[in-house]
């Protein structure tokens, strides 16, 4: 994967949304749909041939730990790398992600060298698996 | 002789005593009939009072074991108030950084522009580009245009991090969306409160429906931010704990 992987953003709130494409945009990520929850960002994964999901948690309709979940489930979808962006900060509902198969996990606020530096870390391990 | 339950059969007597007394200037007379009538009104009154009061008490004890009064009253509220709060602190300390951000870089953004504009006069003025050459425009320029990129480049990192200000709008907006939550709650809990007062039978009311945030599904829907101060508990926010946690569990993130 590399800077023109296809990369699917989903979150309720557009404003987020922005940010996190505008900040993509400045790691030279272009390619960026957007879903505004997991009801959404499922079919558009189904059928859109992602290289990588970033996910919040806490959403109308499907919450980012279902569509997590719906991920690792799909055979096709199964090792889709996902980042979960989030203001859900309790320790169990962590603990709940990386049982469910999270890549990674990023607490809002976040700075833009986090995101990079979670976004560069999931890359690479994917390379080496 | 038969019992007359209508008004004129129970009263009648009473009524014509209190007149018969009052006639005859009898005090003592008058004061005995109208204990009677007391006595009356009460054999009647009691079996009513008794049914309004029990029908309160019932009333209220379902009142607090559906309505969650207390623990509305003792912690989501304040918690909603200290929230609210937050949300207030949050929309100041964005609206601050983007401000210093903006002053930061309109400097920038004039010196750029206005040495531009000093060097294309001058390049006018000079007429020619030997005449220009044989000053020290060209050095001039140079420097600026080094400036220039350098500025530029700040400016962008500026614009990054006002971006990335806009971010206390979703923080802020969970916030917001979960204190609606509640006020929705306490509006049926006061609306509740509204009928017992006017004498509805609350027996009849449905059940509050205890919405999905106090229930078990809560932490899969997701709480929202943590607020300081109020009864949220067991959070992780330093990243590096969260990555240390997320290491921790068998297999390590995938």
């Amino acid at each position: 994967m590399s800077n023109n992987m296809k990369i699917l953003v989903v979150d309720d709130f557009s404003t987020m949304r922005r940010i996190v494409k505008g900040l993509l945009n400045e790691l030279g990520y272009s390619d960026i749909t957007e879903a505004d929850d997991g009801n959404t960002a499922l079919p558009l994964l189904k059928n859109g041939a992602f290289d990588f999901l970033i996910t919040d948690w806490n959403m109308p309709g499907m919450p980012g730990l279902d569509l997590l979940k719906a991920v690792r489930a799909d055979a096709k979808l199964g090792k889709l790398p996902v980042l979960m962006l989030t203001a859900e900060a309790k320790r169990e509902q962590i603990i709940e992600a990386a049982q469910a198969g999270v890549s990674g996990y990023v607490i809002k606020p976040f700075t833009a060298a986090t995101l990079k530096e979670k976004i560069d870390k999931i890359i690479a391990s994917k390379a080496a698996a | 002789m038969s019992q007359d339950d209508s008004l004129s059969g129970r009263y009648r007597s009473h009524v014509a005593d209190l007149a018969g007394a009052l006639d005859a200037n009898d005090e003592r007379a008058f004061r005995a009939a109208f204990e009677r009538l007391r006595a009356q009104l009460n054999v009647e009154l009691n079996p009513e009072l008794k049914r309004i009061t029990a029908d309160a008490m019932s009333a209220l004890r379902r009142f607090r074991e559906q309505a969650r009064l207390e623990v509305l009253a003792d912690h989501e509220v304040p918690d909603a108030r200290r929230r609210l709060a937050h949300v207030v602190k949050l929309t100041e300390e964005a609206a601050h950084r983007t401000l210093d951000l903006v002053e930061q870089s309109t400097p920038l953004v004039d010196r750029m522009a206005y040495e531009s504009a000093q060097l294309l006069e001058e390049w006018g003025l000079h007429g020619s580009r030997q005449l220009a050459v044989s000053t020290l425009w060209p050095e001039r320029a140079n420097e600026c245009l080094e400036r220039a990129v350098r500025d530029a480049e700040r400016v962008r990192r500026f614009l990054s991090q006002m971006l990335l200000a806009q971010g206390y709008q979703d923080l802020s907006g969970q916030i917001i969306n979960a204190v609606i939550k509640l006020v929705i709650e306490l509006e049926t809990v006061l609306g509740q409160l509204v009928s017992l007062a006017s004498g509805e039978d609350t027996r009849r009311m449905p059940a509050l429906k205890l919405d999905e945030m106090q229930g078990p599904g809560e932490l899969r829907r997701g709480v929202g931010p943590h607020v300081p101060g109020t009864t949220d508990g067991g959070v992780v926010t330093a990243q590096d704990d969260i990555d240390a946690l997320l290491a921790s569990v068998a297999g390590g993130p995938r």
